[in-house]
């Protein structure tokens, strides 16, 4: 996948992969928090669960 | 006015000579803080090995790590720096290694030369992290003097000849096939993961670990917040080891290990981020401390070869990825037979292996400097493949030719009764209030 925004070191800024690509920006952002706060969802359900079982002492 | 031009002149050079001198020394001191920093990896790595040992072998798990960091420093004064500076090109030694053999003006006090002692002593450092993430995948059953050999041979020759490949400005990796890994997740991790992957065949697990029929029991840490503890201290300690994987210009802008312009924001950007991913990666999939810290050590690893040039949500969504994989591929070399004690097959060589082929994935066509090819998936993949090879076959072989001997393995009756008691002069903890209990299987 071409992520390099651009061709040539000269005078480059913002040379962060897909920085040249609104849509991939935004696709890998919604897709970073899904992961962080998917996360923190599944976590929770874990820890109910965890809560609700019967452990033997 | 002519006398008043040549005194302007004067001033003039005397205040570029001073600037000059000034960024001289910044960058001295830059480098002998990231070596101080990379120190605290191996205090982190002392205590995450000990933790990780049953109590009756914690201390001769301590002296096995203690004399690795020892080994490395002189060995790689003796060879390693020169090994780096002359096989940029293969196996064919350049002859810029003369600046690096023991007996070069430059290896040693040298008031014309402020760079070599603090790059020498950065690399030195990178070679006895090599070290270290060998040595906890042995502990408990590996004779301390083959330890040792082994040691050198991956610090001080194995690694520092892939650095040279892939981690050098002119690296035949980089030159031909624009291999890129900035943060070492190669030509360190791969390497060293690989390496003990090779080792560990030959060693064999430790007394107990796998009953007759192959399944596996758990063999505790004695300590394990030690253990966590000295993860995080490791990390720490890679601040100092990444910010020595970035080169100080005087006066101009950083650049990286191959030459391109980079910043240490972006350093800093995409280490923290991925450095979440991987705890978060970890957490999901295992809720075990343990793993969660080595998951933050993953989730760098994995995003290490591009952190110069990611966007930071993506090296979280490598290092969530990292995080929650590399734990499955450890129960995995768990069923293959595989007794790595503290993971760090799974952790350096398959973390690594993300963050170099990642770079492919991801940021394909990133221009080199001029005359070396792009960044490309092709060029990262022969990266990876002469990563493992390098770290695989020596160690493989060299531990190989060290069991053929009968020097390699700990006797099964000393692993029972412990390493501390046979052979250390003092206890961990004289009260003895931790057992060194003996295991079913034992």
């Amino acid at each position: 996948m071409n992520g390099s925004p651009i061709t040539t070191w000269e005078g480059a800024e913002a040379v962060f992969t897909f920085a040249d690509n609104p849509t991939a920006i935004m696709i890998i952002l919604i897709l970073s928090a899904i992961g962080c706060f998917g996360a923190i969802l599944y976590g929770g359900k874990h820890e109910a669960e965890a809560y609700k079982a019967k452990i033997p002492e | 006015m002519e006398q008043q031009l040549a005194e302007l002149t004067e001033r003039l050079a005397a205040l570029e000579a001073s600037h000059g001198m000034a960024g001289t020394i910044n960058m001295e001191i830059f480098y002998w803080w990231c070596t101080g920093l990379m120190v605290i990896i191996h205090a982190g790595f002392l205590a995450y090995e000990m933790g990780a040992s049953r109590a009756k072998n914690v201390l001769a798990s301590g002296i096995k790590n203690i004399l690795a960091f020892a080994f490395i420093i002189p060995t790689f004064f003796f060879f390693g720096w020169y090994i780096y500076l002359a096989f940029p090109n293969g196996f064919i030694p350049s002859s810029d290694g003369e600046f690096g053999v023991p007996w070069s003006e430059y290896m040693g006090p040298n008031l014309a030369d402020n760079a070599t002692g603090v790059f020498w002593a950065a690399f030195t450092l990178f070679a006895a992290t090599t070290a270290s993430i060998f040595s906890g995948a042995v502990i408990e059953r590996i004779r301390v003097a083959s330890f040792i050999l082994l040691a050198i041979l991956l610090g001080s020759a194995v690694w520092i000849l892939g650095a040279s490949w892939g981690w050098h400005p002119t690296g035949w990796l980089t030159a031909q096939f624009g291999y890129h890994d900035v943060g070492a997740a190669g030509v360190v991790h791969m390497i060293a993961g690989f390496y003990a992957l090779g080792v560990l065949i030959n060693l064999g697990p430790r007394v107990g670990k796998f009953n007759p029929d192959g399944t596996a029991n758990d063999l505790p840490a004695h300590n394990v917040p030690f253990t966590i503890f000295g993860l995080m201290l490791i990390i720490v300690g890679f601040f100092g080891f990444l910010g020595g994987c970035i080169i100080y210009v005087n006066g101009d802008q950083w650049v990286n290990i191959y030459g391109q312009p980079a910043t240490l924001s972006a350093f800093a950007f995409n280490t923290l981020m991925g450095f979440s991913g991987g705890i978060i990666g970890a957490w999901v999939c295992t809720r075990d401390p343990f793993w969660m810290m080595s998951g933050a050590l993953i989730g760098i690893f994995s995003a290490a070869a591009g952190l110069d040039i990611y966007y930071p949500p993506l090296a979280f969504l490598l290092g969530l990825f990292g995080g929650f994989v590399v734990p499955i591929t450890a129960k995995w070399l768990e069923r293959m037979g595989i007794d790595d004690a503290v993971g760090a097959f799974p952790v350096h060589g398959i973390g690594g292996l993300i963050g170099v082929v990642g770079v492919g994935v991801f940021a394909s066509g990133y221009p080199n400097v001029e005359g070396f090819p792009p960044i490309s998936l092709y060029g990262q993949l022969v990266g990876a493949v002469v990563m493992a090879a390098l770290g695989f076959i020596p160690g493989y072989l060299a531990s190989a030719l060290l069991k053929g001997l009968g020097i390699l393995r700990v006797p099964d009756d000393v692993q029972i009764r412990g390493l501390d008691k046979t052979k250390v002069p003092v206890r961990a903890y004289p009260e003895g209030s931790i057992g060194g209990g003996v295991m079913p299987a034992e």
